[in-house]
C-alpha cells in the first residue's frame, strides 16, 4: 500500500439521523463526521441524500460494523464490493472497522466478538486485512473492541496482538479510548500498558464514548455521557500520542446535538491543555 | 489447542443455543465468573435484535405493548438468526412470522401492521427514480395513448389487507386510541411508495387497484381503459382511467412511460 497516513481532521462526531436537520440548518462547529457504513449501504432515499449534503460541507470517514475481519467464515465479497462502492461515492478520509468477528456459518450476531490472541488468529487476521485492502485499494483502519471474556489459549496481550496486526498487515489503527478502559477493567490489565504498547505511527483516530458500569464488569453501551475516568485516560492518550483526530461516539439514548457538541468541546479543551493549542486548531 | 474455527463455532453456539462448551475456553476474571462474562454476549444478542425489531416496527410495538411485542420479538429472534451483514434487513421476515406463529396468527392485524411498517421502511430507502410528470405525459401525442405503458416508481409496493390494520397504524402514528381490530367485509388494496423523501401509503378502491395491478404488469393504456370499462361500466371509463393516471402521477407513484410499437 502506498497511501500516506490520513490527515489530522480535528474534532468530529458520529453522524446520527436524529441530528441531520440540525447539522444542515445550523452548520455547527464540528470538524468532521464519521458515518456508519452499513447505514448507507442501502438502495436510495433520504439517508443517502442527507449523506450527500453533509459530505459537501464536512470531511467524512466511514466506520463499518460487519466486516468481520477475524471471522473464519469466507470474506463476503458482496459486502466488500458494496463497501467499495460506497467509498467511491463518499470519498472518506479513511475506512475503519473493528478487530473482531461478527459470526460464522452464514449467521451475523450483530456484535463485536473477541479474538483469542494467538499466532493462528494473528496469521488469519493479517491475511484477511491484506485481502480487504486489495479490494478497497487503500489501507484499512482497525479499532480495538471492548471485550468481556478472555481466552485461555491466548499467547500474547491484546496490545501485542493489535501491534502485530498493524505492522504485518500494514494497516492503520483506531484507538478507542473507552474500549481500552472497558477491557482493562474487565480483564484487569493496565490502560497504560495498552497505551504504551501500541505503535503511535499507526494511529489515525480516537473514539471517546460512554459505557455502563455493572457490578463486576463494564458493558460498552455508548448510551451515556463520557465519564471522568475515560476523560482522564483520553488526556493520557493525547499526551502520549499527540494530536489524533478525535470523535465522540454515541449510539444509543442519542441526546440533542448540543449535548454531544459539548462533549466534543471537552475533548478540544483537554487536547488544548495537553498540546500547544495552535497545533490543534483545525476548525477554530 | 482448539482451532480458531472451532472456537468461533462454539462461541456462536454458546450465544445462539445456550451450549456451554465455550465456557471451557474462556477465563474467570478477578471480579466475575466466566458464566457472567459470557452472559454479556448472550444477553446482548437477544437485546440488540429485539431493539432492532422495535425500531423497525414502532407502531406494532405500540399496538402490542411492551410485553406483547417482547413475546413476538423474542420468538422471532429464536426462530431467525440474522443472515445479513446489515441489520437493516434483519426484521424482514417478521410479517410472515407473525402470520404463521400462534398466538399472533389468530390476529391478522398483527401481521398486516407489520407488513405496512416493513413496506414503509422499504419505500423509505428504496431505489431512487425521477417521478413521471404530467409534462412528460403531455409530450405523448393523443393517438399514441392507447399504446402507452406505465412504469411504477421502484419503491411502489402493493399490499392487500383483510383487517383494518391501516386504520390501526394511522391512529397509533397519530398517538390516538386505535380502533378495535376488525375483519373487513372485502379485502382492502393498499399501495406504499416514496414521494420525494417521504414514504407514504394510500388505500386503493377496487377498480383503481385492478388498473394499477394491470398497469404494473405492462398492460397498455388502451387495454387498461377497456378493463376499467368492464370492471364498473363503460360510462366514463376513459375519464376514470385518466383520473387514476393523473392521481398516480401527481402522487409520484410512476417513474416513466413509453409508447409501445403498434
Amino acid at each position: 500500500m502506498t497511501d500516506h497516513k490520513p490527515p489530522y481532521l480535528g474534532f468530529g462526531l458520529g453522524l446520527r439521523p436524529q441530528h441531520y436537520q440540525e447539522i444542515l440548518s445550523g452548520n455547527p462547529a464540528i470538524d468532521w463526521f464519521e458515518v456508519i457504513s452499513e447505514n448507507y449501504m442501502i438502495p436510495g432515499g433520504q439517508p443517502l441524500r442527507m449523506l450527500e449534503q453533509i459530505r459537501e460541507r464536512y470531511p467524512l470517514v466511514m466506520h463499518g460494523v460487519s466486516l468481520s475481519i477475524a471471522s473464519t467464515a469466507p470474506l463476503d465479497t458482496e459486502y466488500l464490493t458494496a463497501l467499495k462502492s460506497l467509498a467511491d461515492r463518499v470519498e472518506p478520509k479513511w475506512i475503519s472497522d473493528h478487530l473482531c468477528w461478527t459470526g460464522v456459518h452464514g449467521v451475523n450476531l450483530h456484535d463485536l466478538l473477541p479474538v483469542p490472541y494467538t499466532q493462528e488468529a494473528l496469521d488469519h487476521v493479517v491475511d484477511r486485512v491484506s485481502q480487504v485492502q486489495d479490494v478497497l485499494g487503500r489501507r484499512l483502519t482497525l479499532e480495538n473492541v471492548s471485550s468481556y471474556v478472555s481466552f485461555g489459549q491466548s499467547e500474547m496481550t491484546e496490545w501485542e496482538f493489535v501491534t502485530e496486526v498493524a505492522n504485518r498487515a500494514d494497516c492503520w489503527l483506531l484507538f478507542d479510548v473507552n474500549n481500552v478502559y472497558v477491557s482493562a477493567f474487565n480483564h484487569g490489565f493496565s490502560t497504560d500498558e495498552f497505551l504504551h504498547g501500541v505503535p503511535q505511527d499507526r494511529i489515525v483516530q480516537f473514539h471517546v464514548a460512554g459505557h455502563s458500569h455493572e457490578e463486576g464488569h463494564i458493558v460498552d453501551t455508548h448510551d451515556h455521557p463520557v465519564c471522568d475516568e475515560v476523560w482522564d485516560f483520553y488526556r493520557e492518550a493525547v499526551t502520549h500520542f499527540g494530536p489524533v483526530s478525535t470523535m465522540i461516539e454515541r449510539d444509543d439514548n442519542i441526546p440533542p446535538l448540543a449535548e454531544v457538541v459539548a462533549e466534543l468541546d471537552m475533548a478540544r479543551k483537554i487536547a488544548r491543555e495537553v498540546q500547544d493549542g495552535t497545533r490543534l486548531s483545525a476548525a477554530e | 489447542m482448539t482451532s480458531l474455527k472451532e472456537l468461533q463455532a462454539r462461541f456462536q453456539a454458546g450465544i445462539l443455543t445456550g451450549d456451554d462448551t465455550i465456557l471451557d475456553e474462556v477465563k474467570d476474571s478477578a471480579r466475575e465468573p466466566r458464566t457472567v462474562l459470557f452472559g454479556v454476549y448472550r444477553h446482548a444478542y437477544v437485546a440488540r435484535l429485539v431493539e432492532i425489531l422495535g425500531n423497525d416496527y414502532e407502531q406494532l410495538h405500540a399496538y402490542l405493548g411492551d410485553e406483547g411485542f417482547a413475546k413476538l420479538a423474542t420468538a422471532y429472534v429464536a426462530a431467525h438468526p440474522s443472515d445479513r451483514r446489515n441489520a437493516r434487513w434483519y426484521g424482514r421476515h417478521l410479517p410472515g412470522f407473525a402470520k404463521e406463529t400462534p398466538p399472533f396468527a389468530a390476529h391478522p392485524e398483527v401481521s398486516e401492521i407489520a407488513a405496512l411498517e416493513k413496506a414503509l421502511d422499504d419505500a423509505f430507502d428504496g431505489p431512487d427514480a425521477t417521478p413521471l410528470t404530467i409534462a412528460d405525459l403531455a409530450a405523448t401525442p393523443p393517438e399514441d395513448w392507447p399504446r402507452l405503458t406505465l412504469e411504477p416508481h421502484p419503491t411502489a409496493i402493493r399490499l392487500t389487507f383483510t383487517s383494518n390494520a391501516a386504520d390501526i397504524w394511522s391512529a397509533l402514528k397519530d398517538e390516538t386510541q386505535p380502533p378495535a381490530p376488525a375483519h373487513l367485509p372485502e379485502p382492502q388494496a393498499i399501495i406504499v411508495w416514496r414521494q420525494g423523501l417521504m414514504a407514504r401509503f394510500r388505500l386503493l378502491a377496487a377498480e383503481e387497484a385492478m388498473m394499477w395491478n394491470e398497469a404494473a404488469k405492462g398492460v397498455r393504456f388502451g387495454v387498461l381503459c377497456e378493463m376499467v370499462a368492464m370492471f364498473a361500466g363503460e360510462d366514463g371509463a376513459e375519464v376514470r382511467a385518466a383520473t387514476y393516471l393523473k392521481d398516480w402521477i401527481e402522487a409520484g407513484m410512476l417513474a416513466g412511460c413509453r409508447v409501445e410499437p403498434a
